[in-house]
């Protein structure tokens, strides 16, 4: 027999809340991009549209260069996460499985660059790029990118990595498998759902990010879709629906993501949190 | 590959007990390499800079950036603004986040569709959730005062984002809603880590829900919110995003977080020197802080 006790309700009680604040941001947001501008400037708001339009996606895509943004920061993300979830992955192994003199202090030191501020870094690194000829280019934004990302990619994947049974290397090592070998035959297709959170969460990153690209940027030609916006707004007159219909698309990638790879994700974020 | 390859086999020949550590750190090097090029070099200019003269070009050792800090009313009000902004924030994240941890650990139906609901804002870019909810904020075409108006609470136009009073708490309000589903993740994922026996041990005994919750959960739970604080704590203190286009550290300076006013006196002022000393304070209180949290994870590892 069950207990009925008025206080199972309570969680669900908590969750309705939970919809409501969570969602809410959301529906604003779409049910915005789809307003005629005339109906975005109503006094009262309207929550729902009257008459849906995608007008202002029309317009965001033809009449200004917000595609090319959208391209730019894929290309920029992807580029992020391949890069430092392949150079963290080798360090994680390195960490993981060898105990190297001066082992502890590499991964105290790594760990420590997470606290550097973006702000005390972007100044100098935008004088260094400009010097060897990267500034405005994917390459310099991707290294930029990657010093954000690969401390974090690469306690990650240590984690993930130490999870493998250390038997597995061993059984290869036996069958004359090399420590390289090992590592890509071995290691590498076990920790593949690590390597998928972990690739999510630093394009997540770079997606997101706006001072780096405020800085390492000019113009129009490697501008990202946040720093597209982000310019937007800080026009005189500002197009809400337009806008609206923007951030939209700049969501929906992180948002995909996120819906088909959510276990991967969830997994790989607290894999390492919870055991350490 | 292959000249690598070689190397370690020279090595294997040669130096047959350091060989296997010594492959280790062949591991770990690209990641110290690219570390040492995209942050030791910004670092260490950074640093210099700070010591320099302002707008001089002749370089001298000078103490001045510093003195000039000290002496910087905005400067201890943004560090006062981001102390309140990080505060609040991480505290919050981390009640809101463990309240419904807590609810989706219960024996509920439609656990993952709550689940999926929770994590959704966390998806979404600071930047873009600034953008939102700034139109939310908006007195008169945002949604916010719509739904207070028609709810009767008030009958003005708040103005949520020009007001100096309310606007660090509009921005904290934003901010919940983005940043608690990271630590709820971590936390829900500690609880279903404490073992069933000894709820069921203590159910028992007769214990009460609250008794469970004070005498198990959050003893069980204690080492997993310490790392959520700590990480929560790091990542706040850098934000920028988020306010840069929610107010831009306005009305005058009453949101203007450090990270903001520093990147105004770089790329704004142009005052190199002076901003690298301040972004330098920065980054010495924020090692401060996770000093304990960076040894205990490194000393386990």
């Amino acid at each position: 027999m069950k207990k009925r006790s008025p206080y199972r309700l309570i969680p669900y009680l908590i969750l309705v809340f939970v919809c409501l604040y969570n969602l809410i941001p959301f529906v604003w947001m779409f049910s915005t991009s789809i307003k005629t501008d005339k109906e975005a400037y109503k006094i009262p708001p309207t929550l729902f549209p009257q008459q849906p339009t995608l007008e202002s996606y029309n317009q965001i895509i033809i009449w200004t260069s917000f595609p090319r943004y959208f391209m730019n920061s894929t290309i920029i993300s992807l580029g992020t996460a391949s890069l430092s979830t392949f150079i963290g992955s080798l360090a994680g192994y390195g960490f993981s499985r060898f105990n190297f003199r001066g082992r502890t202090t590499l991964i105290g030191i790594i760990l420590a660059t997470q606290m550097l501020p973006g702000v005390l870094l972007v100044g100098p690194y935008f004088k260094m790029l400009v010097k060897i000829g990267l500034y405005n280019t994917y390459p310099g934004l991707i290294l930029a990118f990657t010093s954000i990302t690969l401390p974090f990619s690469t306690w990650m994947l240590k984690g993930f990595i130490d999870t493998v049974p250390e038997e597995l290397d061993q059984a290869a090592k036996v069958d004359g498998c090399s420590t390289l070998g090992t590592y890509f035959r071995i290691i590498l297709p076990v920790i593949t759902p690590g390597m998928v959170a972990t690739m999510i969460f630093a394009f997540l990153l770079a997606w997101g990010d706006l001072l780096w690209v405020l800085v390492l940027t000019s113009g129009e030609s490697m501008a990202t879709v946040t720093l597209g916006l982000s310019r937007l707004v800080t026009q005189f007159r500002i197009i809400w629906p337009q806008l609206m219909a923007g951030s939209v698309i700049a969501t929906l990638p992180p948002l995909i993501l996120y819906m088909l790879l959510q276990n991967y994700l969830v997994k790989g974020l607290t894999a390492g949190a919870v055991k350490v | 590959m292959n000249p690598s390859r070689s190397r370690l086999r020279t090595f294997r020949i040669f130096a047959r007990p350091f060989s296997h550590q010594f492959q280790g750190f062949l591991f770990v090097l690209p990641c110290i390499l690219l570390l040492v090029l995209v942050l030791g070099f910004p670092v260490a200019t950074a640093v210099v800079n700070s010591f320099a003269p302002i707008w001089s070009e002749v370089k001298k050792f000078t103490l001045e950036n510093y003195i000039k800090l000290l002496n910087d009313k905005l400067f201890w009000n943004s560090l006062k603004v981001t102390f309140i902004f990080v505060i609040s924030t991480v505290l919050l994240h981390l009640g809101v986040g463990f309240i419904v941890a807590l609810a989706l650990n219960a024996e509920i139906k439609a656990k993952r569709f709550f689940r999926l609901i929770a994590i959704l804002p966390w998806t979404v870019p600071d930047v873009i959730c600034g953008l939102i909810w700034r139109f939310m904020y908006n007195p008169t075409l945002g949604i916010i005062n719509a739904i207070l108006m028609s709810a009767g609470v008030t009958t003005r136009y708040i103005e949520w984002l020009a007001s100096p009073k309310l606007v660090l708490p509009s921005i904290i309000f934003a901010d919940v809603w983005r940043g608690y589903p990271f630590v709820m993740i971590i936390l829900l994922a500690g609880l279903q880590a404490i073992p069933r026996e000894q709820y069921e041990a203590a159910r028992v005994d007769g214990a009460t829900t609250l008794q469970e919750l004070i005498y198990i959960t959050i003893p069980n739970l204690m080492r997993v919110i310490l790392i959520a604080l700590a990480l929560d704590t790091i990542w706040q203190f850098r934000r920028f995003g988020l306010i840069y286009n929610m107010t831009l550290g306005g009305p005058g300076h009453t949101s203007e977080i450090l990270s903001l006013y520093v990147y105004k006196h770089y790329f704004k002022y142009f005052n190199f020197e002076y901003a690298s000393g301040m972004a330098v304070v920065m980054a010495v209180i924020m090692l401060i802080i996770s000093y304990p949290y960076i040894r205990m994870i490194a000393r386990k590892a």
